[in-house]
């Protein structure tokens, strides 16, 4: 059953802090889940469905339920895929609302990664049982080294360049440089990005996202109660999720999941790549960006680099827009996870209230692509496809 | 290099195969019986078929590499890597022990087994180029121990007393090492105050060791009973072996010779801790030179292996097997040297840090300097290492007594940067932390110094950096071998590994040289002659050039 027209996203909020000093986690959910009601309109007793991932603290959404005062639920997904989790939350509320499972549905991310010092982890994530650890025993299993293998394989493959990665960070940066919140507002170049001190060959610190705290909330609800609020509509026309992993040792790093579920999401949307006019695409590295804009079909695999070069993805400047926020790699990534954000900022441009320096002119088809988990690894990849009606 | 052992890996119960395996150092992967194809991780249950039909089979431990990065803070170099197997799975693995900076896509590598804490070892790759390298690494360390003389072996062995004289940081190190293999030590020193400095450090020490858990306290209290502190030189008349190592001045050690030779038993060996002066000047100020030798520690003399044999042109034969029977006893590696400036490690060291002080005037930054040699496999960076050992200050001294103006130098002095001592040197370090960070009032200072030399700054790249800083250190090595300062050019490789810290999976500055072949290294040092002599091929490389010949065999006039 297509989802296409059968959910609206009616309210959005992100936090305003990237570092959260004596705020919890909870009260960090709870701060975006009133933010994000607010602008809807709605209120908590009209929430029947909630979403959130495994850093919300407690038992799968049980104990922020409490914790919130939804005492309404009728529907609860505490689906956890790393960054992607909230595209995939935003598909199944639409698929829940679709069903009639829900009328209102919440979606929560809030973390505090940077004043807990807990690094680039997820929270809330028990690894300790998982049966290929021991086979990779002494191997450091950091997101940073895997994402930059896919970058050397990239280059060895196709012979994108570091400067080509670079302009990902350039652009993205260009982008922060209006938005108050961000982390990073400095405009860097090219040269900047290649000069920051090598992490993980290929990658330099540039070429990797910020670690944030903070979050954001997304509220979804049916067509009818849409049409009463008082924001402009941003229709869900198309989703998809798909999964891929190591396969045994059969994998091909060039391509991810992104692959199949940009697919189902163009297909139930009824558009193409040529009818989007921006995306939010995630980037926890800048190869994260290039890789994805190969599956999802803007580009030819193996040109990804070639696309982004010389300003391709600034607005007003290139073909593509994107992360018009700033993104993962200069505004925000909170909780290391950065699906969220790209939802947010989507929303905001096909609402057309972006920042006026980077609003995009016609803004009636957008979208949004989150990659979570380990690129050479376990990773889902979730397409969401908005409109602006 | 580290050999820190790898924590060890939770074993799940149908794993159990594999780690007994994997403890007799075999790798063993799954096969399907049902569908043929081998999965890994393994696991009971074919992830392609689903079938329980499994098999463990044992694989080649051979692989490519399909891509990999590097850990750039790592305590061994470290490339995380997948690898494709010869058996087919790509694997998620790490590359070990090699030069990481060289690697390629589509290199072949090599499993390798790593200690765990709870002894069952795991498997990693590394590469057949680091595994040759190991193995020279081993046998020129071995060919150091080869062949002592059995006699002066037995009297070694059977000495027990030992005299110091020189209560300093080197005489306490000495005395460190001589305790640890068994000797009574008599520590002598003209004042009475470094005695017993010296006998609160060498305590302190000793009761180090027992908290590390390296002895007992047993054994501190008994090593403790060895010492025995004086200020009268006759002390050391029962003395089997006497080590000289007062401050490093000709007139003062010949003085001190002279007064050793007095008091010393006529069967003692007497030997100099010299870093830099002609032993057999030394060895002139007693009445037998023949049995005076050099015998160079390298500091902290405790901990670092490398010990170079001096022998002066009247050194017996006799005294050269005692000092190499010595190193043995003390699991040092002793390594015989003529006299020359800066044996057969200094030397080296010199040529390169000689480019390194031009190379920040014309054009790099310490950094990039630091950097390009950490990448090379060398532990730490040539101004890491001067910051850490005090070098700024040393080289001050030194400029105060010979009267020698270096502008950059003498302001770093005059501005306190000493080096962590002062939290500044060539870097700044936060307070209590060691991390060299860039200091914007170097990069400031050297611009000036460039400025003041006449010198226009440059940007320099990395492979011409690590040429002008590696090839003049072969070049010395070339012409160690051809003065027959070194018995064989293996030695010169001998002596970077113990004493400097050349990385085992490189194999030694001459093996390192044959990897690149003479005729290479010929023309690279000729592409860089304008930068002086010390790019002057030694007559040995154009030799082996025109041959084809390695340097490793080279036999020495030694």
């Amino acid at each position: 059953m297509s989802i296409n027209g059968k959910a609206y996203i009616a309210g959005i909020y992100e936090h305003p802090l990237r570092r959260a000093d004596g705020v919890s986690t909870a009260q960090l959910h709870a701060d975006v889940a009133h933010g994000a009601l607010a602008d809807a309109g709605l209120t908590l007793d009209d929430v029947d469905g909630y979403f959130c991932g495994a850093e919300a603290p407690g038992l799968g959404g049980l104990t922020m339920a409490e914790y919130l005062g939804l005492n309404k639920l009728r529907h609860i997904d505490s689906t956890e895929t790393g960054g992607s989790s909230y595209l995939i939350h935003l598909r199944h509320a639409a698929q829940a609302i679709a069903a009639g499972h829900c009328n209102v549905a919440l979606i929560t991310l809030a973390d505090r990664p940077l004043a807990a010092a807990a690094g680039t982890g997820l929270a809330g994530v028990d690894r300790s049982a998982m049966p290929n650890l021991p086979y990779s025993a002494g191997v450091p299993g950091i997101p940073m080294f895997a994402y930059a293998m896919v970058a050397k394989r990239h280059m060895h493959e196709f012979g994108t360049t570091s400067e080509q990665l670079a302009w990902v960070k350039v652009a993205a940066s260009h982008h922060a440089q209006h938005n108050p919140h961000a982390f990073r507002r400095e405009v860097v170049t090219v040269e900047d990005v290649l000069s920051s001190p090598m992490v993980a060959d290929p990658l330099h610190r540039m070429d990797c996202c910020v670690v944030t705290d903070g979050g954001g909330a997304i509220v979804v609800t049916r067509p009818e109660i849409a049409r009463q609020l008082k924001r402009p509509l941003v229709k869900l026309a198309g989703a998809g999720e798909a999964v891929k992993h190591p396969n045994g040792g059969r994998v091909d790093l060039t391509y991810s999941a992104g692959v199949m579920s940009g697919k189902a999401a163009f297909e139930e949307a009824g558009v193409t790549v040529d009818d989007i006019t921006y995306a939010s695409l995630y980037d926890s590295f800048t190869i994260t960006v290039i890789i994805q804009l190969e599956d999802l079909g803007f580009c030819k695999r193996g040109e990804g680099g070639r696309f982004v070069a010389d300003g391709n993805l600034i607005s007003g400047v290139g073909r593509l827009p994107f992360n018009t926020d700033g993104g993962g790699l200069c505004n925000n990534h909170p909780g290391n996870k950065g699906g969220m954000t790209k939802i947010l900022e989507a929303v905001r441009q096909c609402r057309g209230e972006a920042h006026p320096a980077v609003q995009v002119k016609d803004h009636h088809t957008v979208l949004a692509h989150a990659t979570g988990g380990m690129l050479t690894g376990h990773h889902a990849s979730s397409t969401v496809i908005l409109q602006a009606e | 290099m580290s050999t820190k052992l790898f924590p060890s890996p939770t074993q799940f119960p149908e794993d159990k195969p594999y780690w007994d395996a994997a403890r007799e150092h075999r790798l063993l992967t799954k096969k399907c019986n049902a569908c043929g194809a081998v999965h890994h991780y393994p696991r009971p249950r074919c992830p392609f078929c689903g079938s329980a039909d499994t098999a463990w089979i044992e694989a080649s431990g051979k692989g490519v590499i399909y891509t990999y990065t590097i850990q750039r803070r790592a305590p061994r170099p470290t490339a995380p890597a997948i690898i494709e197997l010869a058996e087919g799975p790509r694997i998620t693995t790490a590359v070990v022990d090699a030069d990481v900076h060289a690697l390629k896509i589509g290199d072949e590598v090599e499993v390798t087994w790593m200690p765990t804490e709870n002894g069952t070892p795991i498997p990693l790759f590394t590469t057949p180029a680091a595994q040759s390298a190991r193995r020279h690494a081993a046998a020129a360390l071995a060919a150091t121990a080869a062949a002592i003389d059995p006699a002066q072996a037995a009297r070694v062995g059977q000495m027990s007393r030992a005299a110091v004289v020189g209560a300093g940081n080197m005489g306490m190190g000495i005395t460190q090492c001589l305790l640890m293999a068994g000797f009574h030590v008599t520590l002598i020193d003209q004042f009475e105050a470094s005695l017993e400095r010296a006998r609160g450090l060498l305590v302190k020490a000793l009761e180090h060791g027992v908290t590390r858990g390296k002895w007992s306290a047993e054994e501190a209290a008994a090593r403790a009973a060895r010492i025995t502190y004086s200020t009268q030189m006759s002390d050391l008349s029962n003395a089997e072996l006497v080590i000289e190592a007062v401050w490093e001045q000709l007139a003062l050690k010949q003085e001190v010779f002279a007064a050793i030779d007095k008091h010393a038993h006529p069967d003692a060996v007497l030997g100099s801790n010299t870093s830099s002066l002609d032993i057999d000047l030394i060895a002139g100020a007693t009445r037998n030179p023949e049995r005076v030798i050099g015998l160079h520690f390298f500091s902290p003399a405790h901990v670092m292996r490398l010990l170079e044999i001096v022998r002066g042109p009247r050194t017996s034969e006799a005294a050269v097997h005692a000092a190499r029977a010595l190193a043995q006893r003390m699991n040092k590696v002793g390594v015989v040297v003529g006299v020359c400036v800066g044996f057969a490690g200094n030397r080296l060291m010199l040529a390169r840090e000689r480019q390194a002080a031009r190379l920040i005037l014309e054009g790099a930054q310490p950094q990039q300097v630091d950097r390009v040699l950490t990448e090379f496999g060398l532990p730490m960076g040539t101004f890491e290492l001067q910051d850490m050992a005090g070098g700024i200050e040393i080289g001050y001294r030194r400029r105060q007594e010979t009267g020698e103006k270096n502008w950059l130098m003498d302001r770093f002095f005059e501005l306190g940067r000493l080096g962590q001592k002062t939290g500044k040197g060539y870097y700044r370090y936060e307070p209590g932390k060691r991390t060299p960070l860039v200091d914007p009032e170097v990069t400031a200072l050297l611009k000036e110094a460039s400025e003041r030399a006449g010198i226009t700054r440059r940007a320099i790249s990395d492979e011409e950096l690590r040429d002008r800083l590696i090839l003049p250190m072969i070049n010395e090595g070339a012409k160690l071998i051809e003065e027959g300062i070194v018995e064989r050019a293996s030695d010169i490789d001998a002596v970077w590994l113990s004493g400097f810290g050349w990385p085992t999976w490189k194999g030694g500055p001459m093996y390192w040289a044959d990897t690149q072949g003479a005729a290479n290294l010929l023309a690279r040092m000729n592409a860089l002659a304008a930068h002086g002599d010390a790019f002057k091929p030694a007559a040995l490389i154009e030799k082996l050039a025109r041959e084809g010949g390695r340097f490793l065999d080279t036999t020495t006039t030694a």
